[in-house]
């Protein structure tokens, strides 16, 4: 018996000898990178639930050998037409939690369980919230000029690069799915990533454009919104969007109808499934294979960097708008209005309504800004939502 | 909204160009600022019609009598047997297991209440379940600011 030769081929039939094989770097890469956004989870708390799950999706699928083939296939989601019959027999875990991913499934639950979560009375009660959610938005089309003037992307392709600004998973995983599915990996991982790290990426473009005296504008509440306002609302928004912009039908109609769940008042049942048993289950497997597809081999390249920094770029450029309108609605509505909530316009909810407070509260302890800003997120979810379905009415 | 005629003029297999992009952000951040400012003046009108039938209904209580009396009748001519006309006595809910006491809320809203008590415990690092709330009174707002 050759042991020399047994422990050769055991050595080289690990993942460890397969890092110094051709490509063996970029999942050393990815492996930092996933490591990198654990630690940001769970030690920074820099949301957990989102960031926990695409790293350790990323983590699985970039050790080499055996390990990640029998979990998840790259190469069999970037064909034309894909097989779902023949991956529901071979495919691994990951691949069959994808599959949610890419019919779009997830992202209408999501939206569900979001809109069973969301309280709109913060919007009714002052409207021209839905102002600073428009508003924010400007980074998403800011972006797609962006990327058009790198020469390197088609329409489609653009469009769902750009609408990373809109700081919306799901908007931006429905887009992509349509328009452009060979970036899905790079454009979930970015918009998720960034959405996580929304804490670390705003307060200092808060800081920069706004005043000491702004920042400190303790806001008053507005009116009582009555209940029946807030049944009519989601019944409402869905006939108006959706009859203007059909394409945005699915995720416009998920939403709403999550919220309707949550204030009819009689079916209590189903909107605690949709904002807890489900969101949570969705949550779980979005994160995890999202961050699956993050492999080294395909998703370190060129395009993929780009789309990482237009991405950071339309983040940048959707909070700099929110806070320029919320600034100017601060000197309209003379220093009624904190300029801050102008960034809480990216839809990332509730992340960027918590920014928001956080920040207002370094400068005035006690002005709690949360229900404040939170009326412009909610916008900003109705808002990424048009913008979607008007890319989506342009580019399909 | 048709837009096969933007769509018409991209040819989506090729690469976007500046122009284009220009083109097409203008017309969708104005589609945008379009449909939101439109849901806005739609939420102000729908909030201003449910204020003033408010406001209807306190300068003129005697609708709002008249409004109850004509339910009650319905209620009457609706009701088909004996038995749904049962009165159903409240009984008093015993509190709920590891409450402290009972809570006093001066115009304050359960919802108002709940994120207050979330805050604090957030603030205080202390967990709900160890800190005992007796009243949480609104101060008006026009009181606040004159305080100021």
């Amino acid at each position: 018996m050759d042991v020399g030769k047994i422990i050769k081929n055991l050595w080289e039939g690990s993942g460890y000898y397969l890092f110094g094989a051709d490509n063996g770097w970029k999942s050393i890469v990815m492996i930092i990178i996933a490591l990198f956004f654990l630690y940001l989870g769970i030690k920074k708390k820099f949301e957990p639930l989102l960031l926990v799950g695409i790293a350790f999706g990323m983590l699985l699928t970039n050790l080499p050998a055996g390990a990640s083939d029998k979990l998840f296939h790259a190469d069999w989601w970037t064909v034309q037409n894909i097989d779902y019959m023949d991956i529901l027999r071979h495919g691994g875990l990951l691949d069959i939690l994808y599959i949610g991913v890419k019919t779009g499934v997830y992202p209408c639950l999501i939206f569900m369980g979001v809109g069973a979560m969301t309280d709109f009375g913060p919007m009714l009660s002052r409207p021209s919230s839905l102002i600073l959610g428009a508003a924010a938005q400007g980074g998403i089309y800011l972006v797609l000029i962006l990327a058009a003037a790198t020469g390197m992307y088609t329409g489609g392709e653009a469009a769902s690069i750009s609408i990373i600004a809109g700081a919306d998973g799901p908007t931006a995983i429905f887009l992509t799915k349509e328009l452009a599915p060979q970036l899905l990996p790079a454009i979930a991982v970015a918009a998720y990533s960034y959405m996580a790290l929304i804490p670390l990426l705003q307060p200092p473009f808060m800081k920069l454009l706004t005043t000491k005296k702004e920042r400190m504008t303790v806001m008053t509440t507005q009116r009582k919104v009555s209940k029946k306002e807030k049944v009519i609302f989601p019944i409402l928004v869905t006939i108006i969007v959706a009859l203007l912009l059909p394409s945005v039908a699915p995720l416009l109609g998920s939403l709403m109808f999550g919220n309707l769940l949550k204030e009819c008042g009689v079916t209590e049942r189903l909107s605690d499934t949709a904002q807890n048993a489900l969101m949570n289950i969705v949550t779980l497997f979005l994160g995890i294979s999202v961050g699956a597809t993050a492999v080294g081999s395909t998703f370190l390249s060129e395009k993929t960097i780009v789309i990482i920094v237009l991405g950071l770029a339309g983040f940048i450029l959707a909070t700099i708008c929110g806070l320029l309108i919320g600034k100017l609605l601060y000197v309209i509505s003379k220093g009624k209005i904190n300029p801050l909530i102008g960034s809480a316009g990216v839809s990332a909810v509730p992340m960027a309504a918590r920014v928001s407070n956080t920040v207002g509260l370094q400068y005035n302890k006690g002005n709690y800004l949360l229900m404040h800003a939170m009326g412009p997120n909610v916008a900003g979810v109705i808002g990424s939502a048009v913008a979607a379905g008007f890319l989506l009415a342009v580019f399909k | 909204m048709q837009l096969d005629l933007i769509a018409a003029i991209l040819n989506k297999e090729s690469k976007l160009d500046v122009v284009d992009a220009l083109l097409l952000a203008l017309i969708g951040i104005a589609i945008v600022f379009i449909v939101l400012i439109a849901l806005m003046l739609i939420v102000t009108l729908v909030g201003k019609i449910f204020d003033s039938s408010d406001a209807m209904k306190q300068k003129h209580p005697e609708w709002g009598d008249k409004i109850a009396n004509f339910k009650a009748k319905l209620a009457f001519w609706k009701k088909s047997t004996p038995e749904e006309e049962e009165e159903v006595t409240p009984v008093d809910a015993p509190l709920a297991k590891g409450s402290c006491g009972e809570l006093t809320l001066v115009n304050t809203s359960d919802r108002d209440a709940a994120m207050i008590m979330a805050i604090v415990a957030d603030e205080t690092n202390t967990p709900l379940n160890e800190l005992r709330f007796k009243s949480i009174k609104r101060v008006d707002d026009k009181n606040m600011e004159e305080e100021k």
